[in-house]
């Protein structure tokens, strides 16, 4: 599901299938880049390589704006620092379009960020021939930190109050343009909030929480939509425009960017580049790890609360034999079928533990490929150490929709499925 | 004389910036817009399905998130 191919493909469609009559916005309400494995104000190669293809990918296939959320910060400090930023701007104009308004830097080796960008669009229907200017505005949420703790400090850069910046920046928006649709990184709460204390916009595009809702809800003049997650589904948010050039109404569609929608293969080609030169960055980062004996990774995977089959099936031999029968055996492999082994998006739901002291790559924790015991019964270094009853129980179906979940598998049916691996 | 070469170099002025001008527009950031390379067959029932009924929207915004740093097709 996904991918900025078939993403590309749907779009060309919609505009070919009116004939070119309807302006076309394309933005991201946040999350863009990865900030996998940031440790001491710095992204391993590979990361940086991921991030750098997405702001080449965006820019060659004309994304409008993208919200810069928490997430994001690590890499947008490299992207804006002043040192070299003009040829890095000629090099990728869509930094330009990344926006917040309420993230700021803390020192003066970085550039402020745009907190809007404005998009004129000729319109063709409802008000033909106005001109309408769009504004585009960003908004995130502190990062979260603990239960309910919350950092606004991170990476470099301050997160300011959200609500207090919408008050401060969106009156002075209102009067450049004609049309606001903010983007907003937070919760839901949060974003009704944003639409509730301000009458200047017009349509919300919210992130961080999936909603199955077609249907856009209406708070003050705003309409709320709800992106999903891993742009698995595209949203589309129609607008209806009145002869005087006044909105009418809007309506939303979620479109599945599933097998149907073929890659559009300029775009593929730029995901092609990208997968090759990260793959090839991951290759050598984790070979010179495995090479390295006491490197952080191996002291990590000796460190690990996981133990592996191999540990588990030594008491539990018939259990064993039933998930050796089953796809979770083989997690791995579908992932190497498509080269995808090295897509950390993809391999969370492929292994054991990931980014929890479990699997780190096949090259440094190769033990814990595969979708294996502990996955689904958590750590059992403990039990295994002092074995017992009070180890091992999980929650169905909720244990298994953490990644059988609609967007990952839409044919996902626990009375069905559960049976292959019932032991 | 002086008026006609001044509207000769005047019309060669504007030539020139036409011909700049479509050089930018064709820059990769309008990539998408070539229609040449559109990959999907509109006459096909599940596109249109895909697409939905064209019921006079007069703009659209489409939109994702979260795609942590990866442009490929997962799950």
């Amino acid at each position: 599901m996904g991918g900025l191919a078939r993403r590309v493909s749907y779009i060309k469609a919609f505009k070919h299938r009116s004939n070119m009559e309807v302006p076309t916005l394309l933005v991201d309400a946040g999350n863009l880049f990865t900030d996998d494995r940031f440790t001491a104000s710095q992204l391993p190669p590979e990361v940086m390589t991921r991030n750098k293809w997405v702001v080449k990918g965006y820019g060659a296939f004309r994304h409008d704006a993208a919200n810069i959320s928490y997430l994001d910060l690590p890499y947008l400090a490299e992207l804006l620092k002043k040192d070299g930023y003009d040829q890095r701007l000629a090099d990728y104009p869509f930094i330009e379009k990344l926006v917040s308004a309420n993230i700021h830097p803390m020192d003066e080796q970085y550039r402020e960020p745009s907190p809007y960008v404005i998009k004129e669009i000729t319109l063709k229907r409802g008000a033909s021939g106005k001109t309408l200017r769009v504004g585009i505005i960003g908004f995130s949420e502190p990062k979260p930190a603990g239960p309910n703790g919350k950092e606004t400090v991170y990476a470099g850069f301050r997160i300011d109050d959200p609500f207090e910046a919408a008050k401060k920046i969106l009156p002075e928006l209102k009067r450049k343009t004609d049309f606001i649709v903010a983007l907003a990184y937070m919760d839901i709460g949060s974003t009704q909030r944003l639409a509730t204390e301000n009458s200047e916009i017009d349509a919300i595009i919210g992130a961080r929480q999936t909603s199955n809702m077609d249907e856009p809800q209406h708070f003050n003049r705003a309409t709320i939509t709800y992106a999903y997650n891993q742009t698995k589904y595209l949203g589309e948010l129609r607008v209806y425009m009145k002869g005087d050039g006044s909105p009418e109404n809007q309506i939303n569609r979620y479109v599945a960017l599933d097998s149907t929608i073929p890659d559009d293969v300029p775009a593929q080609d730029v995901v092609t580049q990208a997968h090759t030169e990260f793959t090839a960055d991951q290759s050598a980062s984790a070979s010179s790890a495995a090479a390295a004996p006491k490197s952080p990774a191996l002291l990590a995977a000796v460190d690990s609360p996981y133990v592996g089959v191999e540990t588990c099936a030594g008491c539990h031999e018939k259990e064993n034999q039933v998930w050796l029968n089953s796809r979770h055996a083989h997690a791995m492999a579908t992932l190497e079928q498509r080269n995808q082994q090295f897509d950390n998006e993809c391999v969370r739901c492929h292994v054991v533990g990931f980014q929890r002291g479990g699997f780190q790559s096949l090259y440094t924790t190769p033990q814990f490929a595969n979708v294996q015991c502990e996955e689904c019964h958590g750590p059992g270094k403990q039990h295994a150490s002092n074995p017992g009853k009070g180890y091992g129980f999980m929650a169905t179906p909720s244990g298994c929709v953490q990644c059988h979940k609609e967007p990952n598998d839409p044919d996902f049916n626990f009375s069905v499925y559960w049976p292959k691996i019932q032991h | 004389m002086r008026r006609k070469l001044s509207l000769v170099i005047a019309a060669m002025f504007i030539t020139a910036l036409a011909v700049i001008n479509h050089g930018c527009s064709r820059s990769a950031s309008d990539a998408d817009d070539n229609d040449d390379s559109l990959a999907v067959d509109l006459n096909d029932s599940k596109i249109k399905e895909r697409l939905g009924v064209d019921d006079g929207y007069a703009f659209a915004i489409m939109y994702g998130a979260d795609i942590h740093g990866s442009l490929e097709t997962c799950g």
